[in-house]
């Protein structure tokens, strides 16, 4: 019996730290809880040290010393990480967002702090299809939720094929089960040039065919973190450290 | 074993409720759940047709792609459960081996990481397309737990049954298809019943396949129109409404079986 109550205490004391560890920090002290899906390399991803890096991360990071506050990343599934943001779980979501109209109806945009375009990958045997309605019929893979999938299911035609994780579909590309992969352009130069184990495997065909930007996502009406967010950022352009980022990781 | 009667009865407490006519504190909370999520469905789009009736517009193929899976994937597994469950009680150890070693490598992982593993892992070998992988692995999976019960159902027919069988000059096999199995059938259907239940909902986890199904397809409403409450809820309604629906099913299919058993 004695030992039941014990273990009960034991429990209700786990169970306090762990709920009571989410609710902590919301942006006081000037620690802002920033959620990212660190599975979109080069911008973001989990390195071989388990420890999320890629633009994105250095960016707010630069933008954070520069503003005087602090962040703290949280790796979350993109599917859910704006629910996430409604419910007040993070601060923010820096997972390079693009800034679309729809989004902005439920949450706010700091300033754009890059521009990219949706690519179309496909393996190194495909040839003639270059554009995204050559793929009428066809299956498309993109990650859920993503302006790349958003721009293939503008397209009844094509088959969209909606996956959790970037990788998951660059790897159904590479063995065949679906015919191409939308996404933005700097995470399709990653997988189809620099990785190992793809580039030999999967190539770019035609030019971004949308220009999109990126920022940083905030809970509608939080102008308290938006405004610090947006000095960190101005004095990051100002200094010209986004220009050393981009080289750093996007070329 | 312990002593086995003729009216031995396997039961099963993890699945859902059989909502029996006869038990009436299960059939009343059947009744008003069932309906309550039917009206649920019906009502909430009509009340607010933004967002639900688009979501409602936007899930039917995915709750066909679910049927689809579930429907496939129980006839694989009661194929492979039954050939499994003769295995465990054959005489031939060599073959009583492997469908025991089959049934505690299956059902020692968990369904999501065969899932994974046949989709990905195996990709290595074989390029299986995204449903054919969804089903062998539900199959498989499933047909080791429903193995055991066909294993649980035969063993519980008395033994007399055989031996009276094998007296009249029949051979083993005989009179496990003529004797046995007809009698197994009615004692395994309820759990198996169960079985189909559990893989419905289990289904759900396919959708990590980049299969379109019923979750799949309200995920990628989510994701982009941001009305998460708004179709978790359609979605959760109408997996309710399809368990409900079944269980009711196996109830009145368990009460057909009891006349049966009944006038013989």
């Amino acid at each position: 019996m004695k030992k039941g109550i014990i273990l009960l205490l034991m429990i209700s004391v786990a169970s306090f730290c762990v709920f009571s560890g989410c609710s902590k920090e919301q942006a006081s002290g000037k620690i802002i809880s920033v959620a990212t899906d660190a599975t979109w390399p080069p911008m973001e991803y989990v390195d071989e040290n388990k420890k999320i890096v890629g633009f994105d991360i250095d960016l707010l990071n630069a933008a954070a010393k520069e503003g005087g506050f602090t962040v703290e990343f949280k790796n979350t599934a993109w599917d859910g990480i704006f629910a996430g943001l409604g419910a007040g779980k993070y601060d923010a979501v820096c997972s390079s967002v693009t800034i679309t109209d729809d989004r902005k109806k439920t949450m706010d945009f700091s300033v754009p702090y890059v521009s990219i375009g949706q690519t179309i990958v496909v393996k190194k045997e495909t040839t003639g299809m270059e554009e995204l309605s050559k793929f009428e019929g066809k299956k498309v893979g993109a990650q859920i939720g993503t302006t790349g999938a958003i721009e293939i299911a503008k397209n009844k035609n094509i088959t969209l094929k909606t996956y959790d994780e970037i990788g998951l579909a660059i790897e159904d590309l590479a063995k065949g089960r679906i015919e191409a992969v939308v996404c933005d352009n700097p995470i399709a130069a990653n997988y189809a040039l620099l990785n190992p184990k793809y580039k030999a495997l999967l190539k770019i065909v035609g030019e971004p065919f949308t220009t999109e930007e990126y920022g940083i996502a905030v809970k509608k009406g939080n102008k308290e973190v938006l405004d610090m967010v947006n000095a960190g950022l101005a004095k990051v352009k100002e200094k010209g450290i986004d220009k050393e980022l981009e080289k750093k990781w996007l070329r | 074993m312990a002593k086995i009667n003729n009216k031995t009865k396997i039961e099963v407490t993890d699945g859902v409720l059989i909502p029996a006519r006869d038990d009436s504190a299960i059939f009343s909370a059947w009744r008003i759940s069932f309906y309550g999520a039917i009206s649920a469905l019906i009502l909430l789009p009509v009340l607010s047709p933004e967002p639900y009736k688009d979501i409602l517009l936007f899930v039917p193929d995915g709750v066909l792609r679910t049927f689809e899976v579930t429907v496939l994937s129980i006839i694989f597994a009661l194929f492979i459960g039954l050939m499994v469950g003769l295995g465990r009680i054959s005489r031939f150890s060599i073959i009583n081996k492997i469908c025991t070693v089959y049934v505690e490598i299956i059902r020692g992982i968990p369904l999501l990481v065969q899932l994974f593993y046949i989709y990905y892992a195996l990709a290595k070998f074989v390029k299986i397309m995204d449903i054919t992988a969804a089903v062998i692995a539900m199959a498989v999976c499933y047909g080791a737990y429903i193995s055991e019960i066909f294993r649980a159902g035969i063993q519980s027919i008395p033994k007399g049954q055989m031996e009276a069988a094998l007296a009249l000059g029949m051979t083993r096999s005989q009179a496990i298809y003529k004797i046995i199995l007809p009698q197994t059938i009615k004692v395994v259907l309820p759990p198996i019943g169960n079985e189909f239940i559990a893989l419905l909902k289990d289904s759900s986890l396919v959708s990590i396949l980049a299969v379109s199904d019923l979750l799949r397809r309200g995920r990628e409403y989510a994701s982009t129109s941001f009305f998460y409450f708004e179709t978790y809820t359609m979605v959760a309604l109408i997996y309710l409404i399809l368990t409900l629906f079944f269980s009711r099913l196996v109830a009145i299919m368990e009460e057909r079986m009891k006349t049966n058993v009944d006038q013989s």
